[in-house]
């Protein structure tokens, strides 16, 4: 019973912090105990996991993750990293397909939990995608690599949706941990800080280079990802990932440019990806060059705004010059 | 911790399972229809002498056995007319849903136990084979002119065919039924793939980590000891293979419900009696359904096996339920 309230009380602080960092030290405490009790704390951990709630946007947590990553150098790899596995958790969690009770809390072989296991068939199933494409079959084809049977496919209820998104989830992870990265370095004065607009386009193209091993199926998957199922899931990657690369490009805006700074370089971002999935020429040069020429486009749009807004209000100064100078002549301006 | 003490809850209820009849335990979310005697069934335990639920007689549980096999004996020539009349050809959709969300790979073998007369197992082979031809479709359509060289790969790959086949083990404890179902493969001309083995679900007789998928159709009620069953399942799947169980279960619906048990009382055995000349096996079909744990209940004991990742899909407003489980 006490090892009980140690758990409980353990789940609470983790659900206090929210960091997902602390959960390799509440481990030890928890091996003692029953597998019972050890599956309560894990669903606990999970609990706090599913906690941040997916209802506001996930940015914030991603904020609130890179904060702390701010102050511990190494947590900020171990974040995303479970940020990301903790997604499809979220995803499968929240899916209501029939009574489907209690799957975070359960514990996977060897202390791994089952979305653990489904995340390493689907990172295997990866190695496939060239030879089968996008499709349960390559998730079959990573399961027996990891030497399951190929019924396991069955878990993965979503199929290629599952790949798919879990690979768009861990693209997002890496980039956030390279910009992390090059930030650190900025701090501790080894990097000279980029301009705004050359860090986005560093950003983009970093990003879309990781889709070059799969750029022949990338159509298919984009597909599946503009399924109606797959819309929510595939538009909150795309939101936080263009909301972390406006965070470290440095932007901490809180009123309407917040939105408009987002919706214009996911414009960028999604007509690039679709250039890039015609482009022929040598390592996609093209591409580049369109994306230099829309962030360009951006910069002289937002430059153009500023004067627009201040010869609009120079203007608006000289007609109420007038309009007073008017009345001052036909003397309506006169007081009795 | 709320899930940890249903455990703890579920664990003592199976351990006293071992000296108190089933029933007693699965007594709490029984439709209030019939109601089992309560006689002499607790802790009745003279060296033993445990009982069980035979439909709604109490039977010794080693006497239990050897009745559903008198039953599936008497049953067996007219089993497959009497499921289309039972359930009004529905049964077939069924079997398709399970093979739908199986959705079995090429080249999985699969152990379709208490398969009787093999319709789990026959749709298996199609469904299987009918992927192996899209593939294969799939990949001469992408291949644009395929050279001499390749051709002659692909005559020579398909000779090779049979190690990388699916193959399908029907097994069952009774031997008529199995006949039956030979006999229907023969009319039906399938043999590639396919064997027949008289085994035990408590114990099964194969080796560890043999098979990919586990089905068992409408058989798990009749098992003696069905957690036995559950962990034999558990010993046979290889890693990552998957058990898969449809079973008549609970009706959610309490106005489909009373419909329900009637036509169950009142029809079945009056078509048992019509068709196949028996009332009191299918007396004791529509019996040892109401015996048998509901969705919930059952989804605890399939996890108390060892099972992961385990779901069930309820058919027909719960008339029937798919339960599946992984061995991870």
């Amino acid at each position: 019973m006490a090892a009980l309230l140690r758990a409980l009380r353990v789940g609470r602080a983790l659900r206090g912090l929210g960091s997902v960092v602390s959960a390799p030290a509440a481990q030890p405490p928890c091996s003692s105990l029953t597998r019972g009790f050890h599956r309560a704390a894990l669903r606990l951990q999970d609990e706090s996991k599913a906690d941040k709630p997916p209802s506001s946007s996930p940015s914030s947590t991603t904020y609130h993750e890179h904060y702390r990553a701010h102050s511990a150098e190494q947590e900020a790899a171990g974040a995303p990293q479970e940020h990301s596995a903790s997604e499809p958790a979220d995803e499968e969690a929240s899916r209501p397909n029939t009574s489907y009770q209690d799957q975070s809390g359960e514990q996977g072989e060897e202390y791994e939990t089952e979305e653990q296991l489904q995340a390493r068939i689907l990172t295997a199933a990866l190695e496939f995608i060239p030879l089968h494409g996008w499709t349960v079959e390559a998730i079959a084809a990573g399961a027996e690599m990891l030497g399951l049977s190929s019924a396991s496919t069955g878990m993965f209820y979503n199929g290629a949706g599952d790949l798919v998104l879990h690979f768009v989830s861990q693209c997002n992870s890496q980039l956030t941990d390279i910009l992390a990265e090059q930030h650190n370095q900025v701090q501790l004065g080894q990097a000279e800080p980029k301009k705004t607009a050359e860090f986005l386009r560093d950003a983009v193209e970093t990003r879309l280079r990781m889709y070059i091993p799969y750029i022949e199926t990338w159509p298919q998957a984009m597909s599946i990802l503009l399924l109606p199922h797959n819309i929510p899931d595939s538009l909150k990657h795309l939101s936080a990932l263009v909301d972390d690369m406006w965070y470290y490009a440095g932007d901490r805006s809180t009123d309407m440019n917040w939105y408009t700074k987002r919706a214009a370089l996911t414009g960028i971002y999604n007509t690039t990806e679709l250039v890039m999935l015609q482009d022929s020429s040598p390592d996609f040069q093209d591409t580049w060059d369109f994306l230099d020429n829309r962030i360009q486009d951006v910069v002289n749009m937002a430059t153009t705004a500023k004067q627009v807004q201040a010869t609009g209000e120079t203007v608006v100064q000289g007609l109420m010059g007038a309009a007073v100078t008017l009345k001052n002549l036909t003397g309506l301006n006169q007081r009795r | 911790m709320a899930a940890s003490m249903r455990l703890l809850f579920r664990r003592v209820i199976r351990l006293s399972h071992r000296n108190v009849n089933v029933t007693a335990a699965g007594a709490p979310g029984r439709p209030a229809g019939c109601w089992e005697p309560p006689s002499c069934r607790c802790f009745s335990e003279a060296a033993g002498d445990r009982s069980t639920h035979f439909g709604f007689e109490t039977v010794p549980e080693t006497e239990k056995a050897k009745r559903v096999y008198k039953v599936f004996e008497n049953v067996a020539q007219k089993y497959d007319t009497m499921n289309d009349a039972m359930s009004l050809g529905v049964h077939r959709l069924w079997k398709d849903t399970l093979l739908h969300v199986m959705h079995p790979q090429p080249g999985v073998r699969l152990l379709d136990v208490a398969g009787g007369t093999g319709d789990i197992a026959f749709r298996f082979l199609e469904y299987v084979r009918f992927q192996q031809e899209r593939q294969k479709r799939r990949a001469a359509r992408s291949m644009q002119a395929p050279s001499w060289q390749d051709i002659s790969n692909n005559y020579s790959t398909e000779e090779e065919e049979g190690p990388q086949e699916s193959r399908a083990v029907v097994c069952d404890i009774n031997k008529e039924m199995l006949r039956v179902g030979k006999q229907k493969a023969d009319g039906l001309g399938i043999s590639a793939g396919l064997s027949w083995v008289v085994g035990d679900a408590e114990e099964l007789p194969f080796d560890d980590d043999q098979f990919d998928i586990y089905t068992i159709a409408f058989g798990i009620r009749n098992v003696t000891h069905i957690d036995q069953a559950l962990q034999e399942a558990l010993r046979v799947l290889k890693p990552g293979g998957r058990f898969m169980c449809l079973e008549f279960s609970k009706v959610t619906n309490p106005l489909l419900a009373r419909l329900y048990d009637a036509y169950s009382f009142q029809m079945i055995p009056v078509l048992g009696e019509v068709i196949a000349g028996d009332w009191k096996s299918y007396q004791y079909l529509v019996e040892s359904i109401r015996k048998f744990p509901d969705q919930e209940e059952f989804k605890g004991m399939i996890e108390d096996a060892g099972f992961y990742s385990v779901k069930y899909y309820n058919l027909t407003g719960g008339v029937v339920a798919l339960h599946s489980g992984f061995k991870l």
